[in-house]
């Protein structure tokens, strides 16, 4: 027998399976932190055509959610408001701001102002927000205190994981329906949450599909 | 510590391009990746020190990398959304809004509801405001949706091969005006189809006082004009017939298909269906008599059948007419006729014991004369005013095509307009049109592509279709329909009446106006009353007014003297019959993927039209092969390439004309006619239509459009594989299609339970399932659990279908509505010959003679192709098993069951181990083989390297409720989910609203699956299984109800009510039982008596 190998190579196999768990650890923990979408998606803030702020407008001045997002009680599709709807007062009010400079000429021209899209879910899912607010489910629970923001970040990480930790307990989530715009409404403690989700899911039968043909057709 | 992201600024393109898109990953085309990469740029960058290319290059390099694993580099495709700028009324995204229109087509017109979302129509349901076709739809209307976005539609116009802009064209079309108001229309002719709008018509009039000299002509390839000629010789008025099939009980169907064929055929199938549907022992149940040169929907409907050419249909009715009348006048035209004895004397006695409740149709193609002796056989029935009711119409003064043929021939015609229509594809080839056409200096076509016509034409006109119109339209009772556009025309097209309006120079031009006028003009003229009838889509009250008609038989000999003779048939002498096909019509929706793909009901065949002939005069010819009898064994591999059969190919010659196609045999067929479907053989309608099948046009003579004797039948000794769908036609006496004779099930309501396996074996839910009311049984699982856990059922509601065998007459409808709904793709001749077509729900049709013997499977019986089968027809989608075998062998868990009872199907996990499709014993499953949306079809096997990129505009027709599947995915029926999930969500919202939020349940007939909606027979029925007040828990507690394939236990939710039969005792044909029945008798029970007997009662028990 001929001596290719020094003694140290003995140790090898046992080596290389260590580094192997060690590395595929490392790399799963990477993996599981950097590249799901709680990472990735939670915090996206982009910058938007018009520095529009629901910090003023929401906070502030008090504006309700449906004011501009007027189709979110009748249709699966949250609309953002037309030029239109922003001009109602910015006529009046700074109607020569800079600032909205983008609205004026959209609604001049019937041309969109090109907002990025923040939330989203992929094309096969279909999510309706109209059944959610008729079902006390409020805004923040996904949207986060966007009456707080003054650039709209993305707060939850809407995965399927997320939606289903409130579909398989609506009572812990769940608040009388004429408080779903009021993203400041809290229970008053954690006990009476439960206590008041659990009669509303009792009274209102509230069944969230739990099974694939809720959401992916 | 936020991230500040600035996205790159859209392009102009994002920005003007039209708004369709629920999202917006197409307008994405934004700046290069490198300039994102630059912006998402991570920290690390920004505080290098003094960055030097190679350090720069490297941190680019490594996020490069790192980018497409989704970290900083590339965070997140950008997608935008786009409002308004100002806001439109009524407008909510997400939800579609549906307007009422109608689909013209020739004389009469279909009202229907278009579903558009976002601005664009994606589905076509019927309109229930018209109570006669109460919101059924046919094949054609839902399909005619694909039209409107069709890849090959003219995109502008064009003179001269050059394009040309509108106002160019106005400019033509005035020019013609002012050319022709000088000298009164001389040298003006035109070439129209048949439309039954009031507006078109009342332009007519005024063209013909504006220009008296200018040939009006219309065309139409597949016309019914003898019934109209017939009325005016025998009833001397300008009258109709529309017949009553509700109040009818016995129906004798002289060469009429009028399920399908024949206008009004969504009316006459729903009544037809009232009268059938029998739901207790003590109902009424009409009976049908069939004679028919070829095999129809009327055929497989019949409870008597008789093959008889078309050219003997004189003689038929001449015979009927002698036995019905006593008339002994009818004796000599009955001469010849060479059919069974006692046929028509029984017939002639069912009728004469019905009078008033009975009813003789022709069809529309055969001659005058024998609508004549039909009138004749009514009026003395007494079922005039009754059954069939004749309706006052305009009498129609236009000229023919083959007069303006004779004009242009003279020289006497310098400009020719031709308002849509193929004439150069599809006119009589006696008339030589093409030469015709092109000798003419100036021809202005009106087109919706660049077709054959259109290539001969120098100025192209383009069309708009009729869901981007104006317009209106009769229905086939004289219903004044409005046809109002979903969307602006795409491509600038013009209707039919805005360009008369423009020749004739009238002053308003616009379709819009022209139709309030001449609505305005039939109603109070205020603009509630327009708008009233663009809500409810027709104009009450304004049929055709019913008249009173007198039969005066002078006029009939003039009609019979220009009948064709009588001659007898031979394989040397043969008939030929020209059909329209059941999908593509005459040839005008021969680029329509939909219809195309759809199989004809009767042949199964796709993609291709065929040669039909009879199995005698295969047996004549030898080409019988052994092989196509018998339905398991196939050796034949010269017969059977690929698994399919290879049609041979003949020439059939006629007068001189010679013509080649594939032959089909097909039983129940009059021995020597050969049918050949007209439409097919285009050579310029589109990607989809272009070299499928063969032209049957240029046999055709002007003089025998319908149907010709004295053609011959060559072989060529070549082969062709046809798309044959469902090649295997027998039960092999299995109880899929269960039936039986009205009298067996007066006696025996039960019957269905002692047919097939289950009677031989204890219930499947055993003794507390059978107790057990509907609504426990589809919400518990009594005995015989699967492997796999199923959900509990505990839903609000639990789903489920009832399909009534006895109503479905074949149509197809639910085939294509499904397709439309769903999003459906199609997948092409090549795929199709390989059994890979994708329609969720199919329609089985099985010829039984009642010949087979026990050893079925190679034994002596069931080895010849029947000459006169019964035809059973079945359609099968999803079963929505609850116990389904499909979900418990899926690695991935793709398909799961809901707690409602649907078998879903996630389609995002699937991975396409195909195991499930594997299992399934209905072979509902469909798998995507290929990306079929966006790969084209004819380069598939290309992978990656084919073209790809399905057209912007065929995207448009995609519905956005339910998703469109790729490559590798396994799809099925899924009882329209998306319409059951938004029909809950809409019940919820609405019932919150209305202060009832705990009102979850919804209610009966709110949520209808697409195949439901379309039917026109109302023989789908889907509904909550927990109502017990539902039409679902109604059809099945029926007796008659009972599962395909019950016996493996799968418990599905689609049940099938038996179908029933009912013949005459005294007819020559009679049987006791049907013959599928006598088919399983023999295999179950070694031999065929009436099994209904007590004696099976007792064995049983």
């Amino acid at each position: 027998m001929s001596k290719h190998f020094p003694k140290s190579v003995n140790r090898l196999p046992l080596q290389i399976i260590i580094y192997l768990f060690v590395i595929s650890g490392l790399a799963t923990a990477a993996v599981t932190y950097y590249m799901t979408p709680k990472y990735t998606r939670v915090g996206y803030a982009p910058v938007q055509p018009v520095p529009y702020s629901h910090a003023k407008h929401v906070g502030e001045l008090g504006i309700d959610c449906r004011y501009c997002h007027s189709n979110v009680e009748k249709s699966g599709f949250a609309n953002l408001p037309t030029a239109q709807t922003c001009m109602n007062c910015h006529k009046i009010i700074k109607p020569n701001s800079p600032l909205l400079a983008v609205v004026r000429k959209s609604y001049e021209t019937n041309t969109p102002v090109p907002w990025v899209q923040i939330h989203r879910v992929p094309d096969f899912v279909y999510f309706n927000h109209s059944v959610h607010i008729a079902r006390g489910v409020s805004c923040v629970e996904c949207h986060g205190q966007i009456n707080q923001m003054e650039v709209v970040g993305e707060a939850k990480s809407l995965t399927m994981g997320f939606c289903l930790e409130c579909h398989r307990d609506p009572a812990a989530h769940i608040r009388p329906r004429d408080q779903v715009t009021n993203l400041d409404w809290k229970a008053s403690s954690e006990a009476e949450q439960r206590k008041m989700g659990e009669k509303f899911v009792h009274d209102w039968k509230v069944n969230p599909p739990q099974s694939c043909s809720g959401c992916h057709r | 510590m936020k991230r500040k992201i600035v996205h790159p600024a859209p392009s102009a393109r994002a920005l003007s391009g039209p708004n369709y898109w629920r999202s917006l990953d197409e307008l994405q085309g934004s700046p290069g990746f490198q300039a994102q990469l630059e912006r998402e740029f991570p920290e690390g960058a920004s505080s290098i020190d003094g960055v030097d290319r190679r350090n720069f290059l490297k941190i680019m390099a490594a996020s490069f990398a790192l980018g497409g694993v989704g970290m900083a580099g590339c965070r997140r495709p950008e997608t935008r959304i786009l409002p308004f700028g100002k806001s439109v009324e009524g407008y909510i995204q997400g939800l579609p809004i549906y307007y009422a229109t109608a689909m013209p087509l020739r004389k009469s017109a279909f009202p229907v509801l278009a579903e558009t979302h976002q601005g664009r129509p994606t589905k076509i349901e019927g309109n229930p405001s018209y109570a006669p076709y109460g919101g059924g739809t046919s094949l054609i209307a839902q399909a005619s949706l694909l039209d409107l976005y069709d890849p090959d539609r003219t995109t502008g116009h064009y003179q001269n091969g050059a394009k040309i802009d509108a106002a160019a064209v106005n400019q033509i079309l005035s020019s013609l005006n002012e050319k022709y108001s000088a000298n009164q229309g001389e040298g003006l002719a035109f070439v129209a189809t048949e439309s039954s709008s009031p507006t078109r018509a009342r332009l007519v009039r005024e063209l013909h006082k504006k220009f008296p000299k200018a040939i009006w002509s219309e065309y139409e390839p597949i016309s019914d004009e003898a019934p109209l000629e017939a009325a005016q010789a025998v009833f001397g008025k300008s009258v109709k017939p529309v017949y009553q099939f509700g109040k009818a009980k016995r129906i004798v169907s002289i060469d009429s298909d009028f399920f399908q064929s024949e206008a009004g055929s969504v009316f006459y199938a729903r009544e037809f269906a009232k009268g059938r549907r029998v739901t207790s022992k003590d109902d009424d149940m009409n009976r049908l008599y069939v004679a028919e040169s070829s095999f129809t929907l009327a055929g497989s409907m019949a409870d008597h059948r008789l093959r008889l050419a078309s050219s003997h249909m004189l003689a038929f009715a001449a015979a009927l007419a002698a036995k019905i009348t006593g008339d002994s006048s009818y004796d000599k035209l009955a001469q010849g006729l060479d059919i069974k004895a006692g046929w028509i004397e029984e017939c002639a006695a069912d009728l004469s014991n019905n009078k008033g409740r009975g009813l003789v149709v022709a069809g529309a193609h055969l001659p005058a004369a024998v609508h004549a002796i039909t009138y004749a056989i009514n009026a003395s029935l007494g079922n005039i005013g009754s059954t069939v009711e004749f309706l006052e119409v305009a009498e129609t003064k236009a000229k023919s095509l083959a007069s303006v043929t004779a004009a242009i021939a003279k020289g006497s015609v310098s400009s020719l307009v031709i308002l849509g229509g193929n004439p150069v594809f599809n006119a009589p080839a006696d008339l030589a049109w093409a030469n015709a056409q092109k000798s003419v200096g100036e021809v202005i076509r009106l087109g919706y592509r660049l077709d054959e016509t259109a290539l001969l034409a120098s100025v192209n006109i383009a069309e708009a279709h009729y869901l981007e119109s104006w317009g209106d339209a009769r229905t086939v009772d004289g219903t004044i329909a409005a046809i109002q556009p979903m969307i602006n025309p795409l491509f600038g097209g013009l209707t039919e009446i805005e360009v008369l309006a423009r020749i004739l120079g009238e002053s308003e031009t616009d379709s819009h106006v022209l139709v309030q006028s001449t609505i305005g003009k039939l109603t109070d003229g205020s603009s509630t009353a327009f708008d009233r009838f663009l809500h409810d889509g027709i104009l009450a009250d304004s049929s055709y007014p019913r008249v009173p008609v007198e039969y005066n038989g002078e006029g009939l000999a003039e009609l019979v003297a220009k009948a064709p003779k009588h001659v007898a048939l031979s394989k040397t002498n043969l008939e030929v019959r020209f059909a329209a096909d059941s999908k593509v019509d005459d040839g005008r929706f021969a680029n329509n993927g939909w219809l195309q793909e759809c199989p004809d009901p009767i042949t199964k065949i796709a993609w291709d039209n065929a040669i039909w002939i009879s199995p005698r005069l295969a047996k004549d010819l030898g080409i019988t092969s052994k092989g196509s009898a018998l339905q398991v064994v196939r050796d034949e591999t010269e017969e059977f390439e690929k698994g399919k059969q290879m049609a041979r190919v003949a020439e059939i010659t006629l007068d001189g004309r010679t013509i080649r196609g594939p032959l089909h045999i097909q039983p129940g067929l009059s021995d020597y006619t050969i049918v050949i479907p007209v439409g097919h053989g285009r050579t310029h309608a589109g990607r989809v239509g272009d070299n499928i099948g063969f032209n049957a046009y240029p046999l055709r003579a002007s003089h025998a459009m319908a149907f010709a004797t004295g053609a011959t039948l060559t072989l060529t000794g070549e082969r062709q594989v046809l798309a044959n769908t469902q090649e295997h036609w027998s039960m092999e006496g299995r109880d899929l299609v269960r039936e039986a004779n009205l009298s067996e099930y007066r006696e025996n309501p039960g019957f269905v339970k002692e047919v097939g396996m289950e009677s031989e074996s204890p219930s499947d839910i055993g003794p507390e399932g059978e107790k057990m009311t509907l609504a426990q049984r589809n919400s518990e699982i009594p005995r015989g659990n699967s492997l796999y856990k199923t959900p509990t059922f505990d839903g609000v509601h639990q789903w489920g279908m009832s399909i009534d065998l006895n109503t479905c007459i074949g149509c197809n409808a639910c085939v294509v509505a499904c397709q439309s709904e769903n999003n459906i793709p199609i997948v092409g001749r090549d795929q199709t010959i390989r059994g890979r077509s994708m329609h969720w729900i199919r329609l089985d049709r099985y010829y039984s003679d009642g010949k087979i013997d026990g050893a079925a499977f190679g034994g002596a019986g069931n080895h010849e192709i029947p000459e006169d089968p019964q035809v059973s027809l079945q359609p099968i989608g999803c079963m929505q098993c609850e116990l389904a075998p499909c979900e418990m062998v899926c690695p991935v868990n793709a398909t799961v069951h809901d707690d409602e009872g649907l078998n879903v199907m996630a389609y995002n996990r699937c991975v396409g181990t195909r195991y499930c499709a594997n299992n399934c014993p209905y072979k509902v499953r469909r798998f995507n083989y290929f990306d079929w949306n966006d790969k084209k079809l004819d380069s598939l096997y290309m992978g990656p390297l084919g073209e790809h990129g399905m057209p912007e505009l065929v995207q448009m027709a995609k519905n956005p409720e339910v998703t469109i599947r790729m490559r590798g995915v396994m799809e099925k029926c899924t009882y329209c989910v998306q319409r059951i999930e938004n029909g809950k969500i809409q019940w919820k919202v609405q019932a919150t609203r209305e202060g009832r939020p705990g009102d979850v349940a919804v209610p009966d007939g709110m949520i209808n699956s697409a195949c439901q909606q379309a039917c026109p027979t109302q023989s789908i029925v889907f509904g909550n299984l927990l109502d017990p007040k539902s039409a679902v828990s109604i059809a099945k507690s029926r007796e008659q109800d009972y599962a395909l394939l019950g016996y493996l236990n799968t418990r599905p939710r689609t049940t099938y009510l038996a179908r029933l039969r009912n013949p005459n005792p005294r007819m020559p044909d009679y049987k006791s039982l049907p013959l599928s029945r006598i088919e399983h008798d023999i295999k179950s029970e070694g031999s065929a008596e009436k099994s209904a007997g007590s004696e099976k009662k007792e064995a049983k028990s």
